[in-house]
């Protein structure tokens, strides 16, 4: 059972790691708004019509 | 290049909807602003819009974007150092970057996020935009060189007004405090969940050095949360105690404080009576109700700043100019905010647009609508030198006013204000709660010291210890005084969204005891605005005549006899040719069509000056030739919310200042008793009327209720009714008509249902435990257990309140 009090300070230290990190990102503004980002999630990274300089062109 | 058009769009087209916003359109554009916007998205490649728009849909939140047609420069003042150093504020580290923030209009749905944030895309020097959506704020991150009135003048070009925010300290406190007590909360969880493992290794047996290991670890553990997390506990009790008034976080802060430096002396003496698991959960429980409460709290705050948006946050300043022989070419408007706005400042207001201030007009022609302010629909002129409220309307053409008053100033801000004050005011059934818990504070503060001899008696000072413990534990209060005040501002706050602005939390518990109902006939169960109500003429090309003439002008009747016309489906004809097309306001329109003379006019009143009726007479030529009665029709919901309110055993009568005929009319119509139904009353009658009934609701929305408002035991101004009416008041609801008091009704009713059942439940409660823990059934572990179940079951209860109440705060047209 000694092993407990190897397991125990890890165990601590790793929820005080975590700990650590929700401060930093509370601190850093990530909290403040929760609503948008539901929204965020929708919006794919890939459009079907990147807007480059050339499409531009062609449009107009 | 091809653009692919998603299903919407073929179905907007043959739905004969706007292409863009959805609203009905006879082509494929319901207005040039919305064709611009949608030719912009084309050209810079963000046809994505569309789709992104219908996925979203679900979560929207409200009608179309604004869109405004707009070719002044009106951002120019964004670049301006000054104006930079007021509202920007460096980003972090040493990149030059400036940030700015802007409140947008009209920004609702997933759509909206994607194409504010996609401006930075094209906007040269802007590094990012970030909508935050419940707040409709964009912030704007720009490099050193960029110009911040090219990102707003973007804004406004898709449809979204940007109104830079200035980097107020109430805001950023508001923010710092929130994120504090979301840090606060975060360590009281995770020290209790980490000391709750170790305490029950405890109670199951662990001896010996685990045992001793163990609660040192929890006493390090326990640290921060019984200072650094507990502190805004000791804080006002501190207060309390200071101005001598019994708060609830008085036994709060001294049970905590007991049970800490208890434990610490029984772990120093080497003694096991350490409660380190108990003070840790009993503080984090506290925090996170105490947090969803403030969250609540401001959320009905955000949605109730939005009646700020009732009149304009910016104007058009005219620019002095230089040279004063060309100042008429020279006209040039700037944006300044309303606050900024001095007497003496002349600015321009166009068709359209609500007035900013209070003034005198200067230049230009136009008629009013004022019924913001008074309720009443008619329509008054404007001419130079006539005076102007903040909240009018200007209906017809431009015009330029000198500023009066300050926009602090205005008699529409002083409501505002009064407002403000009165939803901070206490509700009764809160005192309540506040008056019992003050004696429940002395009860428990005497039940403790009770436990504590009972249990010297029995078992000396380690059982007197516990048993005080435990009573301490179990009668805290918190269940009590959290509940109530959650299930209000739940409701409050659901309801602000919705737009009915309840002013103070007792208007909700006065609500669900109102036992009759007094509508005001106009505006109430009629629409308040011109409908054609008798027109005989059958004469095709008489009609096509009047739609092509009134089709021109913005005048209030022109519309209405438009839209009448749409309904019989006349059109007016590519074939019919329109001269001098002549427009004199007060009296009327005229234009040569076809060659022949047609002339509208106003005769004026029909009847008396209570009936709402209007004539408009046709002339040909000179020769009268025909007449349109103009008047208030009846709403659509009115006949089926009168009857909903029958069945929840209210009775129901009309209040009006209207002539007896037109009254029974309406009484008639909806099934309400003529002996109900009360005509030619004068505000002062009506007022005398509404307090004989003990428990009465009165709807108004004119001035000439708000006496009767005032008077009654709960009054409701619908709508337009602004002003006295607004002020007089306990709700103000933004959507018009009947159906919206049934829900209300209800809701009130539901939502006090629910406050009751809160209090049962913790008196019960509280009584067991008391009884338990004196007679020392009860140990510090299983008290600190159970006190959290019946804290959270009442947090369930309140934030959930009942299916009924669930079901009419999310029902859009409320049919109950």
């Amino acid at each position: 059972m000694s092993v407990i009090y190897l397991i125990m300070p890890i165990a601590l230290l790793m929820g005080l790691g975590f700990l650590f990190a929700f401060v930093r990102t509370t601190l850093s503004g990530q909290y403040d708004d929760l609503e948008t980002p539901a929204h965020r999630i929708l919006i794919d990274d890939e459009l079907s019509t990147p807007p480059t300089p050339n499409d531009k062109k062609g449009n107009a | 290049m091809q653009v692919e058009a998603s299903a919407s769009l073929a179905a907007a087209v043959a739905e004969k909807t706007c292409l863009h916003c959805g609203l009905p359109s006879s082509g494929r554009f319901c207005c040039k602003g919305c064709e611009w916007v949608y030719s912009l998205l084309q050209e810079k490649g963000l046809s994505d819009f569309y789709r992104i728009r219908d996925r979203g849909r679900s979560i929207r939140k409200s009608g179309p974007a604004l869109v405004r047609e707009d070719n002044t420069d009106l951002y120019g003042h964004l670049d301006d150092p000054a104006f930079v150093a007021l509202y920007a504020t460096p980003a972090e580290g040493d990149s030059g970057d400036r940030i700015m923030q802007f409140y947008l209009e009209g920004v609702h749905c997933t759509a909206c996020v994607w194409l504010t944030e996609k401006v930075a895309t094209w906007v040269p020097g802007a590094k990012s935009v970030r909508l935050d959506l419940g707040h409709a704020v964009a912030t704007v991150r720009m490099s050193a060189t960029g110009s911040f009135a090219q990102v707003a003048r973007e804004f406004a070009k898709i449809g979204y007004r940007p109104h830079p925010v200035r980097q107020d300290d109430s805001l950023r406190l508001e923010t710092r405090e929130n994120r504090r007590a979301l840090i606060r909360l975060a360590i009281a969880a995770a020290a209790s969940g980490n000391i709750m493992l170790l305490a029950i290794s405890i109670y199951a047996g662990a001896t010996g050095a685990f045992a001793k290991s163990f609660e040192w670890i929890s006493f390090g553990l326990c640290f921060p949360v019984a200072t650094y997390c507990a502190y805004p506990f000791y804080r006002s009790a501190w207060a309390a105690l200071r101005s001598n008034a019994l708060s609830i976080d008085i036994p709060i802060a001294l049970g905590l404080l007991v049970a800490f430096f208890a434990s610490v002396a029984s772990l120093a003496i080497g003694s096991h009576h350490v409660y380190f698991d108990t003070v840790s959960a009993l503080v984090f429980l506290l925090l996170s109700s105490r947090y969803v409460l403030r969250k609540t709290q401001q959320e009905a705050l955000h949605a109730s700043r939005l009646v700020h948006f009732l009149t304009p946050s910016w104007a058009r300043r005219k620019v002095a100019s230089p040279d004063p022989s060309s100042a008429a070419a020279n006209d040039r408007f700037e944006e300044v905010k309303t606050d900024d706005l001095h007497e003496g400042d002349r600015i321009l207001v166009l068709a359209g647009e609500c007035f900013p201030v209070d003034g005198v007009v200067r230049q230009g022609i136009s008629t009013l609508n004022c019924s913001l302010l008074t309720g009443e629909s008619r329509h008054e002129l404007a001419q130079p030198g006539s005076l102007i409220f903040a909240g009018t309307l200007n209906q017809q053409s431009p015009l330029e006013i000198e500023v009066r008053a300050g926009a602090s100033a205005t008699r529409l801000s002083q409501i505002l204000r009064s407002m403000e004050e009165s939803l901070t005011r206490k509700a009764p059934i809160v005192a309540f709660t506040d008056s019992i818990s003050r004696i429940f504070v002395l009860v428990s503060l005497a039940l403790v010291a009770v436990a504590f001899a009972v249990g010297w008696h029995f078992g000396g000072v380690n059982e007197a210890i516990s048993r005080a413990l435990a009573m301490a534990i179990v009668a805290c209060p918190c269940a009590f005084a959290f509940a109530t005040p959650l299930a209000l501002s739940v409701t409050m706050g659901r309801c602000a969204k919705e737009g009915i602005l309840i002013k103070g939390a007792d208007t909700l518990e006065k609500l669900a005891r109102v036992d009759s109902v007094m509508l005001d006939k106009t505006g109430t169960l009629t629409t308040g605005d011109f409908e054609v109500l008798d027109w005989a003429s059958n004469d095709l090309p008489t009609l096509q005549a009047v739609r092509a003439i009134e089709s021109r002008s913005a005048h209030p009747i022109a519309q209405a006899i438009c839209r009448y016309l749409a309904r019989r489906q006349i059109t007016s004809d590519e074939s019919i040719r329109i001269e001098d097309f002549r427009e004199e306001i007060g009296r009327g329109v005229s234009a040569r069509v076809n060659g022949d003379l047609y002339a509208l006019r106003s005769a004026g009143d029909s009847g008396a000056e209570n009936e709402d009726t209007t004539q408009v007479v046709i002339e040909k030529n000179g020769k009268p030739i025909d007449r349109i009665l103009l008047g208030d029709a009846l709403r659509k919901d009115a006949r089926k919310s009168v009857l909903a309110l029958k069945r929840m055993g209210l009775r129901v009568g009309i209040l009006s200042g209207d002539r007896r005929p037109a009254v029974l009319k309406v009484a008639k119509e909806i099934q309400i008793d003529p002996e109900n139904a009360i005509s030619s009353a004068t505000p002062e009658s009506k007022s005398e009327l509404i307090q004989t009934l003990p428990f009465g609701l009165m709807v108004g929305d004119g001035a000439n209720d708000a006496v009767a408002l005032a008077a009654a035991y709960v009054g409701v101004a619908v709508h337009s009714g602004m002003e006295i009416s607004m002020r007089a008041a306990d709700v103000y609801q933004c959507q018009a008509g009947v159906a919206p008091i049934v829900r209300l009704i209800t809701v009130a009713r539901e939502t006090v249902r629910v406050i009751h059942r809160g209090f049962a439940f913790s008196l019960v409660y509280n009584a067991l435990g008391t009884v338990a823990a004196i007679s020392g059934k009860v140990n510090p572990l299983f008290a600190a257990i159970l006190m959290p179940l019946s804290a959270l079951t009442l947090f369930a209860s309140s934030t959930a309140g009942t299916r009924k109440l669930r079901a009419a705060l999310s029902d859009k047209e409320g049919d109950v």
